[in-house]
Protein backbone atom coordinates (compact mmCIF):
# COMPACT_ATOMS: atom_id res chain seq x y z
CA UNK A 1 0.00 0.00 0.00
CA UNK A 2 1.29 3.41 -0.94
CA UNK A 3 0.81 5.94 1.88
CA UNK A 4 1.07 9.61 0.97
CA UNK A 5 4.12 11.26 2.55
CA UNK A 6 2.19 13.67 4.81
CA UNK A 7 0.58 10.77 6.68
CA UNK A 8 3.93 9.19 7.52
CA UNK A 9 5.56 9.73 10.89
CA UNK A 10 8.96 10.67 9.50
CA UNK A 11 7.49 13.40 7.27
CA UNK A 12 5.39 14.72 10.13
CA UNK A 13 8.48 14.97 12.33
CA UNK A 14 10.28 17.00 9.65
CA UNK A 15 7.21 19.19 9.10
CA UNK A 16 6.86 19.80 12.83
CA UNK A 17 10.45 21.00 13.03
CA UNK A 18 9.75 23.45 10.20
CA UNK A 19 6.67 24.72 12.06
CA UNK A 20 8.63 25.06 15.28
CA UNK A 21 11.33 27.07 13.49
CA UNK A 22 8.63 29.25 11.98
CA UNK A 23 6.92 29.81 15.34
CA UNK A 24 10.21 30.47 17.17
CA UNK A 25 11.32 32.94 14.47
CA UNK A 26 8.21 34.88 13.42
CA UNK A 27 8.08 35.96 9.82
CA UNK A 28 10.66 33.44 8.66
CA UNK A 29 9.29 31.70 5.59
CA UNK A 30 9.89 27.94 5.59
CA UNK A 31 9.59 26.06 2.30
CA UNK A 32 8.08 22.63 2.96
CA UNK A 33 8.01 21.46 -0.67
CA UNK A 34 10.63 18.72 -0.33
CA UNK A 35 8.74 17.18 2.61
CA UNK A 36 5.26 17.49 1.14
CA UNK A 37 5.86 15.48 -2.04
CA UNK A 38 3.08 17.23 -3.93
CA UNK A 39 0.64 17.84 -1.09
CA UNK A 40 -0.13 21.42 -0.14
CA UNK A 41 1.19 23.06 3.02
CA UNK A 42 -2.24 23.23 4.70
CA UNK A 43 -2.72 19.47 4.40
CA UNK A 44 0.83 18.82 5.63
CA UNK A 45 0.32 21.08 8.62
CA UNK A 46 -3.01 19.57 9.59
CA UNK A 47 -1.77 16.01 9.13
CA UNK A 48 1.13 16.82 11.45
CA UNK A 49 -0.84 18.47 14.25
CA UNK A 50 -4.32 16.93 14.23
CA UNK A 51 -5.57 13.86 16.02
CA UNK A 52 -8.68 12.86 17.93
CA UNK A 53 -7.81 14.91 20.99
CA UNK A 54 -7.96 18.33 19.37
CA UNK A 55 -10.63 20.28 17.50
CA UNK A 56 -10.68 21.87 14.06
CA UNK A 57 -12.99 24.43 12.49
CA UNK A 58 -13.19 24.67 8.73
CA UNK A 59 -15.65 27.52 8.04
CA UNK A 60 -14.50 28.00 4.43
CA UNK A 61 -14.54 24.34 3.45
CA UNK A 62 -10.79 24.03 2.81
CA UNK A 63 -10.43 20.44 4.04
CA UNK A 64 -11.53 17.56 1.82
CA UNK A 65 -13.87 14.95 3.26
CA UNK A 66 -11.32 12.17 2.75
CA UNK A 67 -8.71 14.12 4.76
CA UNK A 68 -11.17 14.99 7.48
CA UNK A 69 -11.57 11.30 8.33
CA UNK A 70 -7.82 10.75 8.49
CA UNK A 71 -7.21 13.89 10.57
CA UNK A 72 -9.53 12.46 13.28
CA UNK A 73 -10.01 15.90 14.83
CA UNK A 74 -13.53 16.67 16.02
CA UNK A 75 -15.10 19.48 13.99
CA UNK A 76 -16.12 22.52 16.00
CA UNK A 77 -17.32 26.08 15.55
CA UNK A 78 -14.65 28.65 14.59
CA UNK A 79 -15.48 30.46 17.84
CA UNK A 80 -14.50 27.42 19.90
CA UNK A 81 -12.04 25.25 17.97
CA UNK A 82 -8.37 24.96 18.94
CA UNK A 83 -7.38 25.14 15.27
CA UNK A 84 -9.22 27.14 12.62
CA UNK A 85 -8.34 26.86 8.94
CA UNK A 86 -9.45 29.86 6.90
CA UNK A 87 -9.16 31.42 3.47
CA UNK A 88 -7.09 34.60 3.86
CA UNK A 89 -8.84 36.40 1.01
CA UNK A 90 -12.09 36.52 2.97
CA UNK A 91 -12.44 38.97 5.83
CA UNK A 92 -12.85 37.45 9.30
CA UNK A 93 -16.48 37.12 10.42
CA UNK A 94 -16.03 35.32 13.73
CA UNK A 95 -14.09 35.74 16.95
CA UNK A 96 -11.85 32.76 17.66
CA UNK A 97 -11.21 31.38 21.15
CA UNK A 98 -8.74 33.63 22.97
CA UNK A 99 -8.06 31.35 25.95
CA UNK A 100 -8.44 32.35 29.57
CA UNK A 101 -6.14 34.18 31.95
CA UNK A 102 -5.30 30.90 33.69
CA UNK A 103 -5.09 28.87 30.46
CA UNK A 104 -4.04 31.11 27.57
CA UNK A 105 -2.97 28.06 25.55
CA UNK A 106 -6.68 27.57 24.81
CA UNK A 107 -6.41 30.57 22.47
CA UNK A 108 -6.84 29.27 18.91
CA UNK A 109 -4.20 28.68 16.27
CA UNK A 110 -5.46 30.21 13.02
CA UNK A 111 -4.12 28.63 9.88
CA UNK A 112 -4.62 31.20 7.13
CA UNK A 113 -4.27 30.15 3.51
CA UNK A 114 -2.83 32.96 1.38
CA UNK A 115 -1.83 33.15 -2.29
CA UNK A 116 1.88 33.66 -1.77
CA UNK A 117 4.46 34.17 0.95
CA UNK A 118 7.74 35.96 0.31
CA UNK A 119 6.02 37.80 -2.54
CA UNK A 120 3.07 40.11 -2.95
CA UNK A 121 2.04 43.65 -2.24
CA UNK A 122 1.29 43.39 1.49
CA UNK A 123 4.46 44.02 3.44
CA UNK A 124 4.60 43.50 7.18
CA UNK A 125 7.39 44.49 9.54
CA UNK A 126 7.47 42.15 12.53
CA UNK A 127 9.10 42.67 15.91
CA UNK A 128 8.91 40.83 19.22
CA UNK A 129 10.20 37.57 20.72
CA UNK A 130 12.05 35.46 18.17
CA UNK A 131 12.92 38.45 15.99
CA UNK A 132 16.42 39.87 16.36
CA UNK A 133 15.58 43.39 15.19
CA UNK A 134 12.89 43.60 12.52
CA UNK A 135 11.69 40.84 10.20
CA UNK A 136 10.01 41.81 6.96
CA UNK A 137 7.36 39.48 5.58
CA UNK A 138 5.67 39.95 2.22
CA UNK A 139 2.50 38.13 1.29
CA UNK A 140 -0.29 38.14 -1.24
CA UNK A 141 -3.91 37.24 -0.72
CA UNK A 142 -4.32 38.24 2.92
CA UNK A 143 -7.34 40.43 3.63
CA UNK A 144 -6.04 43.37 5.73
CA UNK A 145 -8.91 42.90 8.20
CA UNK A 146 -7.12 39.81 9.57
CA UNK A 147 -4.28 42.01 10.79
CA UNK A 148 -6.70 44.50 12.38
CA UNK A 149 -8.81 41.76 13.97
CA UNK A 150 -5.72 40.01 15.28
CA UNK A 151 -4.59 43.19 16.96
CA UNK A 152 -7.91 43.37 18.76
CA UNK A 153 -7.85 39.67 19.73
CA UNK A 154 -4.30 39.95 21.04
CA UNK A 155 -4.80 43.19 22.97
CA UNK A 156 -4.75 41.52 26.40
CA UNK A 157 -1.67 39.31 26.61
CA UNK A 158 -1.51 36.44 27.54
CA UNK A 159 -4.91 36.00 25.84
CA UNK A 160 -4.87 35.82 22.08
CA UNK A 161 -4.52 33.84 18.88
CA UNK A 162 -1.47 32.55 17.06
CA UNK A 163 -1.32 32.81 13.28
CA UNK A 164 0.26 30.44 10.82
CA UNK A 165 0.17 31.62 7.20
CA UNK A 166 0.49 29.02 4.48
CA UNK A 167 0.63 29.29 0.72
CA UNK A 168 0.91 26.29 -1.63
CA UNK A 169 4.13 24.94 -0.12
CA UNK A 170 5.45 27.55 2.31
CA UNK A 171 4.66 28.54 5.87
CA UNK A 172 5.31 31.48 8.19
CA UNK A 173 4.06 32.15 11.71
CA UNK A 174 3.07 35.10 13.86
CA UNK A 175 2.52 34.10 17.48
CA UNK A 176 0.47 36.41 19.71
CA UNK A 177 3.61 38.17 20.94
CA UNK A 178 4.56 39.44 17.49
CA UNK A 179 3.97 43.12 16.82
CA UNK A 180 3.00 43.87 13.25
CA UNK A 181 3.63 47.10 11.45
CA UNK A 182 1.78 47.19 8.13
CA UNK A 183 3.76 49.05 5.52
CA UNK A 184 1.80 50.76 2.79
CA UNK A 185 0.74 48.32 0.13
CA UNK A 186 3.01 48.69 -2.88
CA UNK A 187 1.45 48.30 -6.28
CA UNK B 1 -0.03 3.53 9.60
CA UNK B 2 2.47 5.75 11.30
CA UNK B 3 5.04 3.06 12.03
CA UNK B 4 8.28 3.52 10.16
CA UNK B 5 8.89 0.30 8.28
CA UNK B 6 12.68 0.27 8.69
CA UNK B 7 12.66 0.36 12.50
CA UNK B 8 14.80 -2.53 13.68
CA UNK B 9 13.37 -2.48 17.20
CA UNK B 10 9.89 -3.50 18.23
CA UNK B 11 9.24 0.07 19.35
CA UNK B 12 7.98 3.01 17.35
CA UNK B 13 10.72 5.45 16.33
CA UNK B 14 11.33 7.57 19.40
CA UNK B 15 9.54 5.08 21.72
CA UNK B 16 6.49 7.35 22.11
CA UNK B 17 3.48 6.58 19.94
CA UNK B 18 2.62 9.20 17.33
CA UNK B 19 -0.38 10.46 19.31
CA UNK B 20 1.80 11.20 22.32
CA UNK B 21 4.26 13.06 20.08
CA UNK B 22 1.48 15.12 18.50
CA UNK B 23 0.21 16.19 21.89
CA UNK B 24 3.71 17.23 22.99
CA UNK B 25 4.26 19.03 19.67
CA UNK B 26 1.05 21.05 20.01
CA UNK B 27 2.09 21.96 23.55
CA UNK B 28 5.55 23.03 22.33
CA UNK B 29 4.06 25.37 19.71
CA UNK B 30 1.84 27.02 22.34
CA UNK B 31 4.79 27.23 24.75
CA UNK B 32 6.77 29.13 22.11
CA UNK B 33 3.79 31.38 21.34
CA UNK B 34 3.35 32.32 25.02
CA UNK B 35 6.96 32.67 26.23
CA UNK B 36 7.43 31.44 29.79
CA UNK B 37 3.89 30.09 30.21
CA UNK B 38 3.74 26.50 31.49
CA UNK B 39 1.61 24.56 29.02
CA UNK B 40 0.07 21.44 30.62
CA UNK B 41 0.42 18.12 28.81
CA UNK B 42 -0.34 14.48 29.55
CA UNK B 43 3.25 13.30 30.27
CA UNK B 44 3.30 9.61 29.36
CA UNK B 45 4.81 6.82 31.41
CA UNK B 46 8.40 6.33 30.35
CA UNK B 47 10.52 3.26 31.11
CA UNK B 48 12.33 5.23 33.83
CA UNK B 49 11.15 6.97 36.95
CA UNK B 50 9.67 10.44 36.87
CA UNK B 51 12.37 12.74 38.17
CA UNK B 52 14.99 11.16 35.91
CA UNK B 53 14.48 13.58 33.06
CA UNK B 54 11.28 12.17 31.58
CA UNK B 55 9.98 15.66 30.76
CA UNK B 56 13.10 16.56 28.81
CA UNK B 57 13.10 13.12 27.25
CA UNK B 58 9.54 13.42 25.96
CA UNK B 59 10.44 16.77 24.40
CA UNK B 60 13.55 15.29 22.79
CA UNK B 61 11.66 12.25 21.46
CA UNK B 62 8.94 14.48 19.97
CA UNK B 63 11.53 16.70 18.28
CA UNK B 64 14.10 14.22 17.07
CA UNK B 65 14.33 12.75 13.60
CA UNK B 66 16.78 10.76 11.49
CA UNK B 67 19.94 12.76 10.78
CA UNK B 68 19.75 14.57 14.12
CA UNK B 69 23.01 15.02 16.05
CA UNK B 70 22.19 14.78 19.73
CA UNK B 71 24.20 15.74 22.81
CA UNK B 72 23.02 14.76 26.30
CA UNK B 73 24.43 16.53 29.34
CA UNK B 74 24.10 15.87 33.07
CA UNK B 75 25.57 18.63 35.26
CA UNK B 76 27.89 19.71 32.45
CA UNK B 77 29.20 16.24 31.72
CA UNK B 78 28.28 13.77 28.98
CA UNK B 79 29.51 10.86 31.11
CA UNK B 80 27.36 11.25 34.21
CA UNK B 81 24.87 8.48 34.87
CA UNK B 82 21.72 10.38 33.89
CA UNK B 83 23.22 11.51 30.58
CA UNK B 84 24.52 8.04 29.75
CA UNK B 85 21.16 6.42 30.52
CA UNK B 86 19.15 8.87 28.46
CA UNK B 87 21.61 8.83 25.55
CA UNK B 88 21.57 5.03 25.39
CA UNK B 89 17.79 4.98 25.53
CA UNK B 90 17.53 7.49 22.67
CA UNK B 91 20.15 5.64 20.60
CA UNK B 92 18.20 2.42 21.10
CA UNK B 93 14.80 3.83 20.17
CA UNK B 94 15.81 6.33 17.45
CA UNK B 95 17.70 4.56 14.65
CA UNK B 96 19.41 6.99 12.27
CA UNK B 97 20.20 9.50 15.01
CA UNK B 98 23.82 10.15 15.88
CA UNK B 99 25.17 11.37 19.18
CA UNK B 100 28.10 13.59 20.05
CA UNK B 101 29.77 15.10 23.09
CA UNK B 102 30.82 18.20 21.11
CA UNK B 103 28.53 21.16 21.70
CA UNK B 104 29.46 22.67 18.34
CA UNK B 105 28.38 19.54 16.41
CA UNK B 106 25.01 19.04 18.08
CA UNK B 107 21.70 20.03 16.50
CA UNK B 108 19.70 19.06 19.59
CA UNK B 109 20.97 19.21 23.16
CA UNK B 110 19.18 17.72 26.15
CA UNK B 111 20.64 18.92 29.41
CA UNK B 112 20.23 18.57 33.15
CA UNK B 113 21.28 21.58 35.21
CA UNK B 114 23.67 23.30 32.79
CA UNK B 115 23.67 25.32 29.59
CA UNK B 116 26.90 24.77 27.64
CA UNK B 117 29.61 27.44 27.93
CA UNK B 118 29.96 27.69 24.16
CA UNK B 119 27.23 30.07 22.96
CA UNK B 120 24.51 28.12 21.18
CA UNK B 121 23.68 28.91 17.56
CA UNK B 122 20.42 29.50 15.74
CA UNK B 123 20.60 25.97 14.34
CA UNK B 124 20.51 24.37 17.78
CA UNK B 125 17.68 23.66 20.21
CA UNK B 126 18.36 23.08 23.90
CA UNK B 127 15.98 20.96 25.98
CA UNK B 128 16.27 21.37 29.74
CA UNK B 129 15.04 18.82 32.27
CA UNK B 130 12.92 20.47 34.94
CA UNK B 131 12.10 19.06 38.39
CA UNK B 132 10.00 22.00 39.67
CA UNK B 133 8.53 24.17 36.91
CA UNK B 134 6.69 26.80 38.93
CA UNK B 135 8.69 29.65 40.47
CA UNK B 136 5.62 30.65 42.52
CA UNK B 137 5.36 27.36 44.39
CA UNK B 138 7.46 28.74 47.26
CA UNK B 139 4.87 31.43 47.97
CA UNK B 140 1.54 29.88 46.89
CA UNK B 141 0.59 26.20 47.34
CA UNK B 142 -2.56 26.28 45.18
CA UNK B 143 -1.94 25.75 41.47
CA UNK B 144 -5.27 27.39 40.58
CA UNK B 145 -4.18 30.54 42.35
CA UNK B 146 -0.68 30.39 40.87
CA UNK B 147 -2.12 30.20 37.37
CA UNK B 148 -4.10 33.39 37.98
CA UNK B 149 -1.03 35.09 39.49
CA UNK B 150 1.03 34.11 36.44
CA UNK B 151 -1.70 35.33 34.09
CA UNK B 152 -1.78 38.69 35.81
CA UNK B 153 2.04 38.75 36.04
CA UNK B 154 1.55 39.27 39.78
CA UNK B 155 4.90 38.42 41.33
CA UNK B 156 4.70 40.69 44.36
CA UNK B 157 4.86 37.81 46.84
CA UNK B 158 7.89 36.39 45.10
CA UNK B 159 9.58 39.78 45.31
CA UNK B 160 8.78 39.91 49.03
CA UNK B 161 10.50 36.55 49.38
CA UNK B 162 13.59 37.92 47.65
CA UNK B 163 13.43 41.05 49.79
CA UNK B 164 13.40 38.94 52.97
CA UNK B 165 16.68 37.44 51.76
CA UNK B 166 18.19 40.90 51.41
CA UNK B 167 17.02 41.88 54.90
CA UNK B 168 18.60 38.76 56.37
CA UNK B 169 21.72 38.28 54.27
CA UNK B 170 22.21 41.53 52.33
CA UNK B 171 21.80 39.65 49.10
CA UNK B 172 19.48 37.24 47.31
CA UNK B 173 20.73 33.79 48.26
CA UNK B 174 19.18 31.69 45.50
CA UNK B 175 22.02 29.64 44.00
CA UNK B 176 20.15 27.86 41.22
CA UNK B 177 16.60 27.86 39.76
CA UNK B 178 16.79 31.66 39.82
CA UNK B 179 13.34 33.14 39.00
CA UNK B 180 13.61 34.73 35.58
CA UNK B 181 11.10 36.96 33.85
CA UNK B 182 10.47 36.14 30.20
CA UNK B 183 9.42 38.82 27.71
CA UNK B 184 8.38 41.11 30.56
CA UNK B 185 5.52 38.87 31.72
CA UNK B 186 5.81 35.27 32.95
CA UNK B 187 8.40 34.39 35.59
CA UNK B 188 9.86 30.92 35.05
CA UNK B 189 11.89 28.50 37.07
CA UNK B 190 14.75 28.13 34.56
CA UNK B 191 15.46 24.59 35.92
CA UNK B 192 18.34 23.99 38.35
CA UNK B 193 20.93 25.79 36.22
CA UNK B 194 23.37 27.90 38.25
CA UNK B 195 23.07 31.69 38.19
CA UNK B 196 26.03 31.58 35.80
CA UNK B 197 23.78 30.17 33.07
CA UNK B 198 20.77 32.47 33.50
CA UNK B 199 22.14 35.33 31.34
CA UNK B 200 22.64 32.80 28.51
CA UNK B 201 18.84 32.63 28.12
CA UNK B 202 18.62 36.37 27.46
CA UNK B 203 18.39 37.01 23.72
CA UNK B 204 19.92 33.64 22.97
CA UNK B 205 20.29 32.65 19.34
CA UNK B 206 18.82 29.22 20.10
CA UNK B 207 15.38 28.13 21.25
CA UNK B 208 15.24 26.78 24.83
CA UNK B 209 12.53 24.28 25.75
CA UNK B 210 11.79 23.14 29.29
CA UNK B 211 10.10 19.83 30.15
CA UNK B 212 8.80 18.78 33.55
CA UNK B 213 7.65 15.14 33.34
CA UNK B 214 6.38 14.67 36.86
CA UNK B 215 4.67 18.07 36.98
CA UNK B 216 3.42 17.66 33.38
CA UNK B 217 4.44 21.08 32.08
CA UNK B 218 6.24 22.36 28.99
CA UNK B 219 7.50 25.92 28.60
CA UNK B 220 9.87 27.82 26.36
CA UNK B 221 12.18 30.76 25.96
CA UNK B 222 12.22 31.61 22.24
CA UNK B 223 15.39 33.01 20.63
CA UNK B 224 15.96 36.78 20.82
CA UNK B 225 13.66 37.13 23.83
CA UNK B 226 14.11 39.06 27.07
CA UNK B 227 15.01 36.76 29.98
CA UNK B 228 15.68 38.88 33.04
CA UNK B 229 16.43 37.53 36.51
CA UNK B 230 14.12 39.06 39.13
CA UNK B 231 16.07 41.74 40.98
CA UNK B 232 15.73 45.07 42.73
CA UNK B 233 17.26 48.10 41.05
CA UNK B 234 19.62 48.73 43.97
CA UNK B 235 20.68 45.06 44.33
CA UNK B 236 21.89 43.94 40.92
CA UNK B 237 21.91 40.31 39.83
CA UNK B 238 25.31 38.71 39.98
CA UNK B 239 26.64 35.33 38.95
CA UNK B 240 28.88 33.01 40.95
CA UNK B 241 32.18 34.51 42.06
CA UNK B 242 35.17 32.22 41.51
CA UNK B 243 37.82 34.42 43.10
CA UNK B 244 40.06 33.02 45.81
CA UNK B 245 40.92 34.72 49.12
CA UNK B 246 43.39 37.03 47.38
CA UNK B 247 40.89 38.10 44.78
CA UNK B 248 42.37 36.10 41.91
CA UNK B 249 39.95 34.33 39.54
CA UNK B 250 40.35 30.59 40.04
CA UNK B 251 41.19 28.61 36.91
CA UNK B 252 40.35 25.08 35.89
CA UNK B 253 42.94 22.62 37.27
CA UNK B 254 42.77 20.56 34.08
CA UNK B 255 42.64 23.01 31.15
CA UNK B 256 43.54 26.32 32.78
CA UNK B 257 40.39 28.10 31.64
CA UNK B 258 39.64 31.10 33.85
CA UNK B 259 36.27 32.15 32.48
CA UNK B 260 34.08 29.05 32.86
CA UNK B 261 31.76 27.77 35.58
CA UNK B 262 33.87 25.68 37.96
CA UNK B 263 33.05 22.59 40.02
CA UNK B 264 34.83 22.16 43.34
CA UNK B 265 36.44 18.83 44.18
CA UNK B 266 38.54 17.56 47.05
CA UNK B 267 41.57 15.68 45.75
CA UNK B 268 43.34 12.73 47.40
CA UNK B 269 45.40 14.90 49.71
CA UNK B 270 42.35 16.79 50.99
CA UNK B 271 43.07 19.91 48.92
CA UNK B 272 40.26 21.74 47.13
CA UNK B 273 40.65 21.72 43.35
CA UNK B 274 38.52 23.37 40.67
CA UNK B 275 37.55 22.07 37.24
CA UNK B 276 35.33 23.20 34.39
CA UNK B 277 31.82 21.88 34.90
CA UNK B 278 31.28 21.75 31.12
CA UNK B 279 33.38 18.74 30.07
CA UNK B 280 33.30 19.51 26.34
CA UNK B 281 34.46 23.08 26.98
CA UNK B 282 37.28 21.71 29.14
CA UNK B 283 38.33 19.11 26.54
CA UNK B 284 38.40 21.74 23.84
CA UNK B 285 40.57 24.08 25.89
CA UNK B 286 42.88 21.24 26.81
CA UNK B 287 43.28 20.29 23.14
CA UNK B 288 44.05 23.93 22.27
CA UNK B 289 46.59 24.15 25.07
CA UNK B 290 48.28 20.92 23.93
CA UNK B 291 48.40 22.16 20.35
CA UNK B 292 50.14 25.26 21.63
CA UNK B 293 52.77 23.05 23.28
CA UNK B 294 53.47 20.92 20.21
CA UNK B 295 53.51 23.87 17.79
Amino acid sequence: MNIEAIWQAQTQQALFREMLEAMARPGTVRDLAHHLEGANALRGLLATLMDGSTTLADPHGLVHDADRVLLQAALDMPERARFVAVDGERAPDFQPALGTLASPELGATLVIVVDALDAGSLTLDLTGPGVESVKRLACAGLHPDWIAAREEWNADFPLGVDLILVDKTKLAAMPRTTRINVLAEVH
Amino acid sequence: MNMTSHTPTAYNFGFLDEYAKKEVRRAILKAVSIPGYQVPYASREMPMGRGFGTGGLQLTLSLIGPGEVLKVIDQGSDDSVNAVNLRQFIEMTCPGVSTTTRTAEATLIQSRHRIPERPLTGDQIIVLQVPYPDALVVVEPSEDKRKIMHGEADYSRLLVKLYEDIVQFDEITISHRYPTRINGHYVIDPSPIPRWDVPKLHHSRSLALFGAGREKKIYAVPPHTDAEPLVFTDVPFRVEDFRDGEGRRRACERCGCADSFLDEFVDGSGEKVYQCSDSDWCDEHLAEANQGVTA
